[in-house]
């Protein structure tokens, strides 16, 4: 399962699996997303480096106009493998316990 | 348990499945399910994303590690690939996960995640079969 859609209070929601057969849909949604974002990632369960991909490759493509991609509602999973790839230094983060 | 999977990245979620059904049915520590899983699809992926010169499946087997005392059971990997050229996945480079975002390109974080989460490796290459192995010790530190 794979579910990317808008929240209606402008989030993103990102939730279920987000590995390399999924990877290329989300990158179509997220290609058309203009300047500051915040992705909801509370839903998300497992991320692979596909998904990694293309969560840096729309935070390059934002920052270059001066925005970017918040990540909110980590889980502790998700999160290690964010810290593990440096995403932590390049995103703001904010872990599923910081929020609500 | 062991099964063949064909070269499609479709067919993650039968992997899912197969992943699920052995976890299900072993002993093995639940908590490293999603690191087994990221490993298994980053190997695989790999396979399938650069051995094209051949259409043989892929087969993926699953086996308990056994435990020392204390530990929960853990887990031993591989994946076969036929008729494919030699590559190590512990020769391929690093990632500067350092860098700063715009030094930062898409790609080469996959076999990376498998060198740092899997806690042994090992690499086999016979008769143009090469095989991937690599070990998950139950109880250990997880991400």
């Amino acid at each position: 399962m794979f579910e990317i859609a808008h929240s209606g209070d402008g989030r993103i929601l990102i939730a279920g699996r987000l590995d390399a057969a999924r990877a290329p849909r989300a990158q179509e949604f997220l290609d058309q997303l203009t300047g500051p974002c915040m992705l909801d990632l509370g839903g998300l369960e497992y991320i692979s480096s596909a998904g990694l991909g293309v969560l840096l490759k729309t935070h390059k493509r934002l920052m270059g106009a001066g925005d970017g991609l918040r990540l909110i509602n980590v889980n502790s999973h998700i999160n290690d493998i964010f810290t593990y790839s440096g995403f932590d230094r390049l995103f703001d983060i904010q872990a599923a316990t910081a929020t609500e | 348990m062991e099964q063949k999977f064909q070269r499609d990245l479709n067919e993650l979620s039968r992997i899912v499945a197969f992943s699920d059904a052995f976890f299900a049915s072993e002993a093995v520590d639940p908590t490293l399910r999603n690191i087994v899983e990221l490993c298994v699809e980053e190997l695989f992926v790999n396979l399938v994303t650069y051995n094209r010169e051949t259409s043989e499946e892929i087969l993926i087997t699953l086996e308990s590690n056994g435990k020392d005392e204390g530990e929960g059971e853990g887990i031993r990997v591989s994946l076969t690939d036929y008729n494919v050229d030699r590559f190590d996945p512990r020769s391929a480079p690093s990632p500067n996960v350092e860098a700063p975002l715009e030094e930062r390109t898409p790609g080469g974080l996959g076999l990376y995640l498998v060198m740092k989460m899997a806690d042994a490796i090992q690499y086999e290459y016979l008769d143009r079969t090469s095989k991937i192995t690599f070990v998950k010790n139950g109880n250990s530190q997880h991400v």
